[in-house]
């Protein structure tokens, strides 16, 4: 999470990975790398910079499925997916604590946990389908 | 119970090759995502917020206690350790890995068990009346007649591309536990003056975005002529069902746009024109099968068993007694529903450790047979009430003793948003939450039949039409909230609940809930249950109670 953008929206891009099924996002480690770990997401400042990372990681060895975009919030000074629907995929069921990427805590495991009342009446998020 | 023969294993086994040569091709990039997915649908696969969501069948919710085994083995091996059983009596695990799908459906097979037909525009698992074989009030065995129709329908080169998936239930009760009136077809077995088996088919029900009962369309049908009536309704449906609208495309709307009766004529004569001896099951095939379910000795025993009266005595299993075990058809034994809706539990999950426990007590106490509850419990048929106590004794032991069968912690929720791809909201939690309400077994008694049911969108996986008190998960703007239903039921007195009025927040469901049954017990009169109090009154109190407080929208 080290982007210098400093407005309160931004996208970032989510799959799943064919193989395993786990969510997967595009990380800000290196352009075409995929991680399961949101807080290693690629942050884009636009849509247009997120699509261009995405036709670009269709070249990558690591093979998802139905890819697309998301919006996230940082209202609450962390980035976190806007809708409750993406916070859930990066976390694991929230009946389950002990199982998916929540399972490993951590400060941005913990700010989407509470990011539950941040996106309280903050108009229907952009998820934009993608084949 | 049924046990397969050479022709269903190697049909099992045959399409576990193609599916693992088919996966490997999808890993390899050779096939898309495109092309793979109605194949891996068809083999239950279906991909879900976490990853794949592997859905196994369980014919007409039946299972051996090493059935049952094999499905614990497969949650902790592959899986995380549970599963979740479903309405339709099936069971899905939600964490499984595509690359490793073959493996587990190559184990599965071993144990005569599959995924074929659990997805797709085909005619999924029939279900029925999770008492079959045992209950006191049937008219013959439902299992029979559910292996009659599988047999017909596994892989029925006719029927596999329907307009839309179809649905069968199966009941041979006057009581019906299968919830028969929200089938595509619902099959009622009784007999008639002469006392012959004869099916009362009922057609068009069904859930979903536009709800509807199902409809008489033929009494009196002689039982020996099911298959080929089945065949002539699903012919006027392949036909005439609509394919423009996803929307539209379930038998339900081709019956309601033709009515009742205009499609009752053409089933009638599309069934005359048909050769029943192509069709219709033979004397000695449905003798064989009815052979494979014959009750296993059971001896009657004294109609009152001294050790069941002597533990009585004692509170708990008093209420487990009155809540959990049903009167069965042989003297001296009770059917027992085991609940898997404790206090604080995810409805209808299961873990490994839970389900090889349960197959050893089934094993113990009731000839090593397990069925699954279209309200996602399981039961036990055969279990001597002398045996009772000892079956009490170990399923708490596993945190399954809760004695609420029907009551209002007995909740049925789809999986929701937790897991499921297209919820708007979340169910379990919702389900959670109202259960806590009912903590206090006075007062939940009290209540007395309550069935609360909840889905996490319109398609209605947790049948929230049907409760008592329904409760359907909406997003309103990107907030989880809730539209609550009073008055349906999915018995013989099936209804479809009306909505209450403006849909509550999630954290108002519970107070919300809480508020209808408190209302209740004020308002009811000797003897009536919660939802013959809805329909003596009409919403109006109900409402008070409700939106007094409420934060709605
Ligand atoms: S009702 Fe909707 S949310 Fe619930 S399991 Fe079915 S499709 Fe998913």
């Amino acid at each position: 999470m080290t982007s210098g953008v400093r407005t309160d929206r931004a996208t970032a891009v989510t799959a799943n990975a064919l193989g395993g099924g786990e969510v997967v996002f595009l990380a800000s480690s290196s352009p075409s790398a995929w991680t399961a770990r949101f807080e290693d997401a690629a942050i884009f400042d636009s849509d247009v910079a997120a699509e261009a990372a995405l036709s670009a990681a269709a070249a990558s060895d690591f093979k998802v499925v139905d890819a697309y975009l998301i919006a996230l919030d940082n209202s609450a000074g962390v980035w976190t997916p806007l809708s409750l629907r993406e916070r859930i995929r990066a976390l694991g069921p929230t009946t389950e604590p002990q199982l998916g990427p929540q399972a490993r805590g951590g400060r941005v495991v913990e700010a989407l946990q509470a990011a539950d009342s941040a996106a309280r009446s903050s108009g229907r998020i952009r998820l934009i389908r993608r084949r | 119970m049924y046990a397969y023969d050479g022709l269903d294993r190697s049909l099992v086994r045959d399409r576990v090759d193609e599916f693992r040569d088919q996966v490997a091709r999808r890993l390899a990039g050779s096939l898309s995502e495109e092309q793979f997915k109605p194949l891996r649908l068809m083999n239950g696969l279906y991909l879900q917020l976490h990853g794949y969501m592997l859905r196994v069948a369980i014919p007409y919710g039946v299972l051996s206690s090493a059935k049952l085994r094999a499905l614990a083995h497969v949650a902790r091996r592959w899986d995380r350790g549970y599963g979740h059983f479903t309405t339709r009596q099936n069971l899905q695990f939600h964490w499984v890995k595509l690359s490793e799908t073959p493996d587990i459906l190559a184990y599965l097979a071993e144990h005569d068990l599959h995924a074929i037909q659990t997805s797709g525009n085909c005619i999924r698992n029939t279900t029925t009346d999770p008492f079959a074989g045992a209950a006191r009030d049937e008219a013959d065995d439902p299992r029979v007649w559910c292996e009659v129709i599988r047999q017909w329908s596994t892989l029925h080169p006719e029927f596999s591309y329907l307009p839309r998936k179809f649905k069968i239930a199966v009941t041979a009760s006057a009581k019906d536990r299968a919830a028969i009136k929200a089938h595509d077809i619902g099959l009622r077995l009784g007999r008639d003056a002469e006392g012959r088996l004869v099916f009362e088919v009922l057609v068009g029900g069904g859930l979903g975005r536009t709800p509807h009962i199902g409809a008489l369309v033929k009494k009196d049908l002689p039982a020996d002529r099911l298959l080929s009536f089945l065949t002539a309704i699903l012919r006027v449906y392949n036909r005439e069902g609509r394919r423009d609208n996803l929307y539209k495309a379930r038998i339900k709307i081709l019956v309601s746009e033709l009515g009742l009766a205009a499609f009752a004529e053409k089933v009638e004569q599309e069934w005359a024109a048909l050769d029943p001896t192509e069709i219709d099951i033979l004397g000695t095939e449905l003798a064989r099968i009815r052979g494979q379910f014959a009750l296993a000795k059971l001896d009657p025993r004294p109609a009152v068993s001294r050790g069941f009266e002597a533990a009585r005595t004692r509170e708990d299993f008093a209420r487990f007694a009155r809540n959990n075990i049903a009167p069965h058809k042989v003297q001296g034994y009770g059917i027992v529903t085991i609940s898997l809706k404790g206090i604080g539990d995810t409805p209808g999950d299961c873990t490994a450790d839970q389900m090889e426990a349960i197959a050893d007590l089934a094993e113990s106490y009731s000839q090593s047979e397990i069925r699954v509850t279209h309200a996602q419990n399981l039961v036990l048929p055969n279990v001597a009430l002398d045996d009772a106590l000892a079956l009490f004794e170990g399923l708490r032991a596993i945190g399954l003793a809760s004695a609420n069968i029907n009551l209002a912690s007995d909740i049925i929720a789809c999986p929701g948003l937790d897991y499921c791809a297209l919820a708007n909201a979340r169910a379990i939690p919702i389900a959670q939450a109202i259960a806590r309400r009912f903590e206090d077994p006075i007062f939940e008694e009290a209540v007395g039949e309550l069935q609360v049911k909840i889905s996490g969108c319109i398609n209605a996986c947790g049948h929230h039409h049907l409760g008592h008190i329904g409760i359907l998960g909406v997003d309103k703007k990107g907030e989880e909230y809730y539209q609550l239903t009073l008055g349906g039921s999915g018995a013989e007195d099936a209804a479809i609940g009306a909505v209450l009025g403006p849909a509550v927040a999630a954290g108002d469901v519970a107070d919300a809930v809480e508020a209808l049954a408190r209302r209740y017990l004020e308002v009811r009169q000797p003897e009536e249950r919660f939802l013959d109090t809805v329909r003596r009154l009409g919403p109006t109190p109900f409402k008070a109670a409700v939106y007094e407080h409420a934060d709605t929208v």
